[in-house]
This record gives C-alpha cells, sequence and structure tokens, in this order.
C-alpha cells in the first residue's frame, strides 16, 4: 500500500485516492512535454487541470490512459502500483478518456459505435439487441442519446454524449475529458456539466481539461496547474480566483490592454469598404438557403465582430469572404468591385483567413513546417519564379515567420502537427497576417487557445487594425467580441439580424440578437 | 542516462544502415532455410553472387531488370505524392508495350525518328489507359485502386489477343508473339540498351519536377491534405489528373523500352510482374523519387537471385517467399530508423 497523505474531509481516514501520479516524466525531442508530476484524484471530486498550450496537459493523461509510457515515475490506483502498457488496460482498470478529438465511426450508429471492441458485448448481437441494451445504459448514466442514429448525423455535443457514455459504459471510475467543452454551445455545455455532477454523486472522479477559467471555478473541486511540463500547484477551487490562476498557469501576471484604444499613428478608418457582401445568399446541397440576403461592409482599419450561436451561418459567411464559396445569390466585392471567384485570387487580393479548424484546412499536419509556412506565397516571388520553387527561400521564409510568431521550432522539417495546438495557430495567424494588405477572416480564432495565446492573438488583430487593414473576428464568445470590435454584426438562422456599433452593443442586446424573434429555435431554418 | 528514443523524422544514414542490416538478416534465414532442406548455402551463394553482381552477364541482367522497374516504381511513387495508388502499372505497361510494336510493325522509316515516335505513342497509349480512373477519382471520388487493379486483366488479355491475332507473327506463324520489331534500341553495353540510362535519367527530372517546381509543391500539399489545397486554392482535380496520367505514360515507357529494347516483340505475359513489382519499389522507397532507383536495384537483385536459384531446382515460390521476407525486415528496419539515443535531456523545454 502506498500511503495516502492528506485525505480531504468527507471521505474516511485512510481512504486512498482513486488516482496518484507521482514524479511523471515523458520527454519528446527536444521537449520535456511533462517533468516528475505529482498529482492526486480522490473520490467523489472534479479535477481541473489546467495550463498554457503546450503545457503537457494531453501529454500526461495520454500516459495515464496507457497511449504513452512515461520515462519516469509511478501511477497508482486505489492505493495500488499499476502499469498500463496499452489503453485497453486502463480501460479495464476503470479510466476512460475523451480525447480533444473525438474517435466515433461515423457511418455506424449510436448503438454499434457503443458496442463496439467491448468486452462485455453479446456474440451475434442484433441491432435491436444492442439498441435496448444502449438505451439502459442511457438511462441508467443520465447521458439521453438515440440509439438508432448516425453518429455521422450527431452534433458535436451529441457525439460527445455517446463518447462519454462509451467509456462510462465499460464501467469507468475516473472519466477524463479533453477540453470537452471547446465545441460545445453553452447550453450543452450546461447539460454536460449536470451529468458530470451526477457522476461524481456516485462517489466518481473527473479530470477535467480546459482553457475557461469561468466553467473551471464553476464545476471543479480542486484544480492543478501545469506549467512547461512540471506541476505549478494544486488548489482547492474555492481558495482561487480567475486571475490568480492565470497567472500561476503563465507564470506571470497578464495585463489586459484596452484594445479598442487606437495608439497615436494608427490608421484612421478607411472612407470606401475593402470587403464587402451585397445581398449575398448561399443554398446547401438540399436547396436550403443556409445564409440569406446579407449586406456587410468591412472598412479598413477597423475591426467588425461576428456573434452568433455556432451553426448560424458562420461557415458559409466565412467561405463568402474568402472565396472558397460562390454566392448563389448576391456579390462579393473587394475594394468596390466584384471579386474574382476563388480562394487564391481572395488571398492574392490581399484577404487573409484563419479558417475554424487550422489542422484541417490550413495546416497539411504530416508535411514539415516550411511547407506549411510557404502555403500562401509559394507562387510568388522569391520563392516562386515562374514554374520553379526555391526549396531554400522557401526555408528562409519559414524561419521569419517563426521568428515574428516568436515560436520555437525544434526543426523545419518536423511535421507541424508534433507542434502545440497555440503553436500552430499563432504560426497561422501570422502567416495570414503577412498576405493580408485588405482584411483579414478569423473564423474562432481563439478556440482552444489559453489564455496568454489569445491575448497575443488579440494584439496581432489589433495592429493589423492600426496597419489600416479591416479584420472580421467570428466568435461565440461575446466578451471576446465586445473588448476587440469596434462594430458588431449578429447572425441568427442565415440572416444578418443587425449591425451594431461598439457604443450600443452590450452583451444582453447582442444576445436577444442571436436568438431571433421570440418563438424562434436557434438553427438554421429554410 | 542512455535511453532509446522515437523521433517522427527517420535520417537517411539511419535508414540505410538499419536497411542494409536487415538484408543481411534475410540473407542468414535464406541461407539457414537452404541449410536445412540439405542444400550448401555456401555454394548457392557463391552462384548467385556470380550471377547477378559478380560477372558481366548478371551486371547486365540487373540492369535489364532495373530499367522496367525504375519506371513503373517511378510511376507509383508519383501517385503516393498526391496521396493516391496507382496499382494499374501493369496493364498501362501493356498498353505501352502496345503503342510501341503497333508504331514499331506498321510504320517505316529512319530508326530515330520512329524510336521516339514509339515513346510518344507507348505514353499517351499508358495515359489513355489511366484517363477514365483518374477522370472518375478527380471528379467522382472512386477509389483508383479498384480501377487502375480491374484495367491490369483487360490490358492482359488485350495483349494476348493481338499478339495472337490480329498481330500474329506471320512470318514463323509460331502464333505467341507478334514478328520481330523491325527497329531496336540500340545497345549500349552487351545486351544493356540506351534506355536504361533514360530511365534513370527520367526519374531524376521527376524528382525535380517534385521537388523545385510551383506545381510540385502544389502536389505534395494537395496529397498530404486535401482541406489545405482547397483552403489555398490550388485546383486539385487537375493535379490529380496530371499526375495520374504521367504516372500512366511513365509506366508505359517501361513497356515501350521492353518491348523495343529486351525482347524485341510483343508477347502475352510479357509484363512480368513489372507493374506490381513496381509497387514494391515504391514502398522501399518510401515516397522519394530518388530512391527509387537503389530500391529498384534490389528488387532486380532478389528476381535474379529468383531465377539463379530455380536453375537449381527451387521452386519459383521461393522467390516470393525470400521477398516477402526481405520487405518485412526492411519494414521493421524503417522503424527501428526513428529510434536515436539520447543521453541526458534538457536542452529544450516546454513552451508555450
Ligand atoms: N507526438 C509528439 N511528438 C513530439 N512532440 C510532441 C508530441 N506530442 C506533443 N508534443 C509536444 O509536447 C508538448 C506538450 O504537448 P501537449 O499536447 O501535451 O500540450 P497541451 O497542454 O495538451 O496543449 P493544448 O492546450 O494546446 O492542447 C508540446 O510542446 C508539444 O509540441
Ligand atoms: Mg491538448
Amino acid at each position: 500500500m502506498v500511503e495516502a497523505t492528506g485525505v480531504p474531509a468527507g471521505l474516511e481516514p485512510g481512504t486512498p485516492p482513486v488516482l496518484r501520479l507521482a514524479g511523471i516524466s515523458k520527454y519528446f525531442p527536444g521537449v520535456i512535454a511533462n517533468e516528475a508530476v505529482d498529482l492526486e484524484v480522490w473520490p467523489g471530486e472534479i479535477l481541473a487541470l489546467l495550463g498554457e498550450n503546450g503545457a503537457g496537459k494531453s501529454t500526461l493523461m495520454n500516459v495515464v490512459t496507457g497511449i504513452y509510457q512515461p520515462e519516469a515515475g509511478e501511477i497508482v490506483m486505489d492505493g495500488y502500483g499499476v502499469n498500463f502498457a496499452t489503453p485497453q488496460d486502463a480501460i479495464r482498470a476503470g479510466i476512460g478518456m475523451v480525447h480533444q478529438h473525438f474517435r466515433l465511426v461515423p457511418a455506424f450508429t449510436v448503438a454499434e459505435n457503443i458496442h463496439l471492441g467491448w468486452e462485455d458485448t453479446p456474440r451475434n448481437a442484433s441491432a435491436a439487441v444492442m439498441e435496448t441494451r444502449t438505451r439502459e445504459l442511457s438511462e441508467k448514466f443520465g447521458f439521453p442519446v438515440d440509439p438508432k442514429a448516425r453518429v455521422a448525423d450527431l452534433s458535436a455535443g451529441e457525439q460527445q454524449r455517446v463518447e462519454i457514455l462509451r467509456v462510462l459504459s465499460r464501467q469507468a471510475r475516473l472519466l477524463i475529458l479533453d477540453e470537452p467543452t471547446a465545441v460545445l454551445t453553452p447550453e450543452e455545455a450546461g447539460e454536460l456539466f449536470r451529468s458530470l455532477r451526477a457522476f461524481r454523486a456516485r462517489g466518481n472522479a473527473v479530470i477535467l481539461i480546459s482553457h475557461k477559467l469561468d466553467e473551471v471555478m464553476d464545476i471543479s473541486d480542486r484544480v492543478t496547474v501545469l506549467r512547461g511540463g512540471r506541476n505549478a500547484g494544486s488548489f482547492e477551487t474555492k481558495a482561487c480566483s480567475p486571475s490568480m490562476l492565470a497567472a500561476t498557469m503563465v507564470g506571470r501576471e497578464i495585463v489586459r490592454r484596452d484594445l479598442r484604444v487606437r495608439p497615436p499613428g494608427a490608421a484612421s478608418v478607411s472612407a470606401t469598404p475593402v470587403l464587402g457582401l451585397s445581398g449575398a445568399g448561399v443554398r446547401d446541397g438540399r436547396g436550403v438557403m443556409t445564409l440569406k440576403d446579407v449586406t456587410l461592409e468591412l472598412y479598413g482599419g477597423e475591426i467588425l465582430g461576428v456573434a452568433g450561436v455556432a451553426g448560424n451561418g458562420q461557415r458559409e459567411l466565412t467561405e463568402l469572404l474568402t472565396g472558397l464559396a460562390t454566392p448563389d445569390e448576391g456579390r462579393v466585392l473587394i475594394d468596390g468591385q466584384v471579386a474574382s471567384p476563388g480562394a487564391a485570387a481572395f488571398a492574392h487580393a490581399g484577404v487573409g483567413h484563419i479558417p475554424q479548424d487550422r489542422l484541417h484546412s490550413a495546416l497539411a499536419p504530416s508535411l514539415g513546417v516550411t511547407d506549411n509556412m510557404v502555403l500562401r506565397e509559394y507562387s510568388q516571388r522569391p520563392i516562386g519564379t515562374g514554374p520553379f520553387y526555391d526549396a531554400a527561400e522557401a526555408r528562409s521564409l519559414a524561419a521569419t515567420i517563426a521568428d515574428i510568431a516568436e515560436v520555437r521550432v525544434p526543426g523545419f522539417e518536423m511535421p507541424v502537427r508534433n507542434l502545440s495546438g497555440g503553436n500552430q495557430q499563432r504560426l497561422v495567424a501570422r502567416r495570414e497576417m503577412r498576405i493580408s494588405s485588405k482584411a483579414l477572416v478569423a473564423a474562432y480564432p481563439s478556440r482552444g487557445l489559453d489564455i496568454g495565446a489569445i491575448a497575443t492573438m488579440h494584439r496581432y488583430f489589433a495592429d493589423l487594425r492600426d496597419s489600416g487593414v479591416g479584420v472580421i473576428v467570428i466568435s461565440e464568445d461575446l466578451e471576446e467580441l465586445l473588448n476587440l470590435s469596434d462594430r458588431v454584426a449578429v447572425l441568427c438562422a442565415g440572416r444578418l439580424m443587425d449591425v451594431l456599433s461598439a457604443e450600443d452593443a452590450s452583451i444582453e442586446r447582442i444576445g436577444m440578437l442571436m436568438g431571433g424573434k421570440v418563438g424562434h429555435m436557434p438553427g438554421v431554418q429554410g | 542516462m542512455t535511453r532509446f528514443q522515437r523521433f517522427p523524422v527517420a535520417p537517411t544514414g539511419l535508414v540505410l544502415f538499419w536497411r542494409a542490416a536487415a538484408i543481411a538478416v534475410a540473407g542468414v534465414i535464406v541461407a539457414c532455410a537452404l541449410a536445412l532442406s540439405g542444400r550448401n548455402p555456401f555454394e548457392l551463394a557463391g552462384l548467385v553472387i556470380h550471377s547477378t553482381v559478380g560477372s558481366r552477364f548478371g551486371l547486365e541482367d540487373l540492369a535489364l531488370f532495373m530499367t522496367p522497374l525504375v519506371l513503373t516504381g517511378a510511376a507509383v511513387t508519383l501517385t503516393r505524392c498526391i496521396g493516391l495508388w496507382n496499382i494499374g502499372g501493369e496493364g498501362q505497361f501493356y498498353l505501352g508495350a502496345v503503342g510501341a510494336a503497333g508504331v514499331g510493325l506498321y510504320v517505316s522509316g529512319p530508326p530515330i525518328l520512329i524510336l521516339p515516335l514509339m515513346a510518344v505513342a507507348a505514353m499517351v497509349c499508358g495515359a489513355l489507359w489511366i484517363l477514365v480512373p483518374a477522370l472518375a477519382r478527380a471528379w467522382i471520388n472512386v477509389n483508383e485502386i479498384i480501377t487502375t487493379l480491374l484495367l491490369n486483366f483487360v490490358a492482359g488479355f488485350l495483349v494476348y489477343w493481338l499478339a495472337t491475332g490480329p498481330w500474329r507473327d506471320r512470318v514463323t506463324g509460331a502464333l505467341v508473339s507478334t514478328g520481330r520489331l523491325p527497329v531496336a534500341i540500340p545497345e549500349m553495353w552487351g545486351a544493356v540498351h540506351y534506355g536504361f540510362p533514360v530511365s534513370l535519367l527520367v526519374v531524376c527530372a521527376l524528382a525535380g519536377l517534385l521537388r523545385r517546381t510551383v506545381w510540385g509543391y502544389e502536389v505534395r500539399i494537395s496529397g498530404a491534405n486535401p482541406g489545405a489545397a482547397r483552403y489555398a486554392g490550388i485546383p486539385m482535380r487537375w493535379r490529380i489528373i496530371v499526375v495520374m496520367l504521367i504516372s500512366g505514360a511513365l509506366a508505359a515507357l517501361a513497356g515501350m523500352f521492353e518491348v523495343a529494347g529486351t525482347v524485341h516483340r510483343m508477347q502475352g505475359g510479357m509484363a512480368n510482374n513489372f507493374g506490381y513489382l513496381g509497387i514494391v519499389v515504391a514502398v522501399l522507397a518510401r515516397g522519394s523519387c530518388m530512391a527509387v532507383i537503389p530500391a529498384a536495384l534490389l528488387v532486380a537483385f532478389i528476381l535474379d537471385a529468383g531465377i539463379v536459384l530455380q536453375t537449381q531446382q527451387l521452386a519459383a515460390t521461393t522467390v516470393l517467399a525470400i521477398t516477402g521476407l526481405v520487405l518485412l525486415l526492411i519494414a521493421i528496419a524503417d522503424e527501428l530508423a526513428h529510434y536515436r539515443p539520447v543521453g541526458g535531456i534538457g536542452q529544450g523545454k516546454a513552451s508555450a
């Protein structure tokens, strides 16, 4: 027996923690992902795991669930040392993890996904049997799902419920969630938290990774902070404040500058719009209008926020403004002229784009940093001269971008997927800023970023604005929008509800517009 | 403390080292197996070496085997760059043979004109043979592995039919092949014809095309992430089509060299699995064009060794078994090359 120290109030003396990590270290080439990390989770508590991008949170949890083997250190469950050679061992021991990126089979039904690769699945189980079992499980654990639905047709929140149910049905006593709310709407996040509290009430434990401090303050009992791969402290949540947690994560106080104030010498707002839509509409594959009659103008030297619940036309709007899609109705204008179609033409005209999921569209994860950094300039001098491509020039451009983005790149041939999420986002942002001579379209730029990285990103946007470029920021985070924007546009069900100036915009006002007319479900309707 | 750690990139030197070790191990295993079955492995090894690298005839044979393998290997490597598999090298090889033989047999003129014309006809035929799979892939997303593979069988029968039917040898009436072509690729060194150096040059040109042109960069991005290609406005469909057509033309060129340089007539079954072995070559070359050359040399060596062993009353399947063994060990070697010892750590820190 390993002795447990400091049993929390409410547990019998001598109760061991569900999980105790002692001196866990995990290294990658040139990177210390985790170094001598200690951590404890007790029965009946929710532990929040905090840290900057690249602090080693996901890596540590991958060690706990047997995906990586630690270089040093000990994993103790219920007082007994354990050693997980494979993820299956960890599942058998009662640890369930829901990853940052879902791991379901989209073409299978919910019931099939739940029963996939599960020792308890009855042999030759029919679809009906699996559906009944799934329904029972769903009631037992309080995670409502539709067993017959195909996973591909579910929303992010529903898919996550399936993931969690899948893990719980394997008798997990410790549930690990890696940034579960990053892709959820506020309502879905609220539902998730209700279920997590019920799970905790049954004496189970949860480790929750999140970058959202208010959410951490709301749901967790204790907080462990990682910094540079090391444990920077564990605290009772009651004794914490968001600013103190942020300072512990970053290792210094975060000073927030009021970004709406322009420094002397900043460019003034241009007289004519640099980018705009006039009566633009988009139809989806089934002929339903997903964006209807939107007229919007972006001026140089301003930041225009776009608010709205995700899925209300943001994707279509972004695609129109960056040339990825052509409108079925209306026009897209650059500098007042009808824009020539195509993403390359828009980039060439000086419109940059930070897309929503950088790993799937802005980067080629398996290629090196160099290949990824020249994606916007490979056909221009000095890299591309006529048909020829100059690899040495490409390398030097990549070094330049990494330099101004303040990202330390261990090797420029290294696949870009090995960089942490925050570093990828910084590189993409800097790459796009270089070509944004007129406008920059940023969709959910702070998703998955830590507070420090978000502050850096916002400073970038303000710098661009001060140099006379128009910036569109699409976000669900109203505070972020109000901090940055000169004007806020609100989308609901594919319609532009209104464009408010910063003075008129308030969270309440925007919130009402986001909900659309009273009695309407927020969502896309035909 | 010294530990071994897996690095994401395997340095070429280490890959070569471990592969050499893998081939040595494969040699030892084969020798042991032969010894157990009552053969004298040293005698056989001597024979194999003599008839491959150890004699002029052996070297000529190696070069003749290498020529088509380099081209079919390059054909598969090229499609790998855009994330596709051209499994139809065998069929395109046959179509190349058809195009070349058609011109060679029925167009007369000086060889200096006829040979380039044969090459062009062969490459056009090969490109046409892959055109439908390429269009289907680019526009309606039909899996190219299946379409290119199925066309191989069609091409095989087409050549049988032509060689024993309309184009059959009317001089000897042998009913198995076309007549001897009146033109031939000139020989440069014994039986080795100029197709050999040309195939090496083609691979070098291809490597340059992929590494040193804007087009090559676009192919690389399209292959690594179609989403990123769309984001950057790269016309991916056109890249797919052109890549697949070039790939078909390369495999067809191998067919032309075989007809006009080595066999001098067209006959059924003449592709000799060179199209399929191109896949093996491409896998060994790990996506790098220049590495196709040593990979083709290795496969040529195994083929040649297999033929020697067959003359010693060993079953033809032995060659397949040896190829499989070498591939398995090389796959292990490639994985091992990712590991390097690390001494102390602390040169880096986890950065934000
Ligand atoms: N497979 C890998 N190979 C090399 N380095 C890696 C690998 N996985 C992670 N790293 C590095 O280890 C460090 C920690 O990464 P990790 O993904 O654990 O961070 P994180 O705290 O989860 O960050 P985020 O909040 O961005 O998800 C980073 O510097 C990252 O670049
Ligand atoms: Mg992570």
